[in-house]
């Protein structure tokens, strides 16, 4: 065990380029998906959150359904919708980092979704409130109201990019994990331990440590600024 | 100023139900009652935050400024809370010292005590001129020196402008040092109306005289 964990941090030092490559397609896959979800996430938490209207209550169900789903599912759901027999095959979007980024797009939007929509509840009424008092336009009452929401925007996108980055399920199913093309951090982890090489497994392993580590550290720190 | 009849229904239960009522130039009026009486749904409805049961206007077109209960501070720092509602730097730098927040003014309005919020977003709504100005109890998280500077600079902002000012008040001596008119409101209707000192001295209804005199006036 001790010497495998040494031979992974040497792997690293020495800039592999297997290595390298998995991590600039894990970069690729999750960097992509998680602003994509933010800018899906954001403007649609917002308007869940302020605005009451028909239909809302179905919507946020539907989101808090969609945010528990199984990654195994939506990869098999995609998997069936662009796979020889599904109707998106025309697309060849299979094994692709396309529909990787697709497919994890739909997996954490509803991520973003509900930590924005429960934020803004929270905080819309007394702030519209306060503003109609004064009798701000909407716009302004909708810019103080981002104003407000800047850390909630700020840690929605650092779960967003974690839960992409540890989600293995649905980008295998999708992408294959074909090496060199599709494959990312999570997936090369399985493959290699599978193949009882657990050098390269181990290395991944502790970049996803040291990146989560990083997320947590970032939004703590963040947290402290943002909330003044 | 004269505000229409206006009702007002929850859940089929119907919690205000005032007639047309006269609200003085340069003058403030008082709201007196008990909890639940309709004051803040009153305050709310000409605020232009709630809306009565019938889609007429309730005001004149006028300008309104409404202090909520519970004002937001905003996330910037207590000038800018005040600038956040217009740009006179000079205006916000008086209200500041009136109201004794002129050492915080860098300093977040999030990290404000709940006295010292009620004293900003105080200053905010002053930032500009109204025709009709709204307090909804402006300073029930106040301690008495705060109260005092607050109702000072109300009671100025009244005269300069000569807005009308309807206040929502739990005090009923704050309704006296400050209100020409009071209104007693009790299950949403108007119980009685009329000048400060007949009505806080001299009630001429039952349901008045055993409000005060829970209040031990």
């Amino acid at each position: 065990m001790g010497s495998s964990v040494q031979k992974a941090i040497e792997l690293i030092l020495s800039a592999d380029p297997e290595l390298l490559n998995i991590l600039s397609v894990t970069a690729r896959v999750c960097l992509t998906s998680s602003v994509f979800a933010l800018l899906i996430g954001v403007p649609l938490g917002i308007l869940l959150g302020a605005e009451r209207f028909p239909g809302r209550k179905v919507l946020l169900v539907l989101n808090r359904t969609l945010t528990g789903m199984p990654p195994v599912v939506c990869g098999l759901l995609f998997y069936m919708l662009f796979s020889g027999v599904g109707p998106f095959r025309h697309l060849h979007l299979l094994f692709t980092v396309k529909l990787m980024i697709i497919a994890q797009v739909v997996l954490i939007t509803p991520i973003v979704i509900g930590l924005m929509e429960t934020f803004v509840a929270d905080t819309s009424p007394v702030l519209r409130e306060t503003a109609r008092g004064l009798g701000f336009s909407r716009a302004k009452e909708y810019g103080l109201l981002m104003n407000e929401c800047l850390y909630s925007v700020f840690s929605a996108y650092l779960l967003a990019f974690a839960r992409a980055i540890a989600e293995v399920g649905a980008v295998s199913m999708v992408g294959g994990a074909i090496a060199w093309k599709t494959n990312v951090m999570t997936t090369a982890i399985m493959m290699y331990t599978n193949r009882g090489s657990f050098t390269l497994g181990i290395a991944l392993g502790l970049i996803l440590l040291t990146l989560s580590l990083l997320v947590n550290i970032i939004l703590s720190v963040m947290q402290g600024r943002l909330s003044r | 100023m004269k505000t229409m009849a206006m009702t007002k229904t929850y859940n089929r239960r119907i919690v205000l139900d005032l007639p047309e009522l006269e609200l003085p130039e340069g003058q403030i009026t008082a709201v007196i009652g008990a909890n639940g009486s309709g004051k803040s749904t009153f305050a709310k409805i000409l605020g232009g935050i709630d809306r009565p049961d019938a889609p007429h206007p309730v005001l004149p077109e006028i300008s309104a400024g409404y202090l909520p209960q519970k004002s937001f501070p905003f996330r910037m720092s207590v000038e800018k809370n005040i600038l956040s509602n217009g740009h006179d730097r000079s205006r916000a730098a008086e209200l500041m010292t009136a109201l004794g927040l002129g050492n915080l003014a860098a300093q977040s309005a999030k990290k404000l005590s709940g006295g010292e919020t009620a004293r900003m977003a105080l200053a905010r709504l002053l930032m500009k001129q109204y025709e009709l100005l709204i307090l909804d109890e402006p300073t029930a998280a106040m301690d008495m020196e705060s109260t005092l500077l607050s109702e000072n600079l109300i009671s100025h902002y009244c005269q300069e402008t000569g807005c009308a000012v309807l206040l929502i008040t739990h005090s009923i001596q704050q309704a006296r040092r400050l209100a020409r008119q009071v209104l007693f409101l009790q299950q949403g209707k108007l119980i009685e109306q009329g000048d400060t000192d007949t009505v806080l001295s001299k009630p001429a209804r039952a349901e008045t005289k055993q409000f005060l005199e829970f209040y031990g006036i």
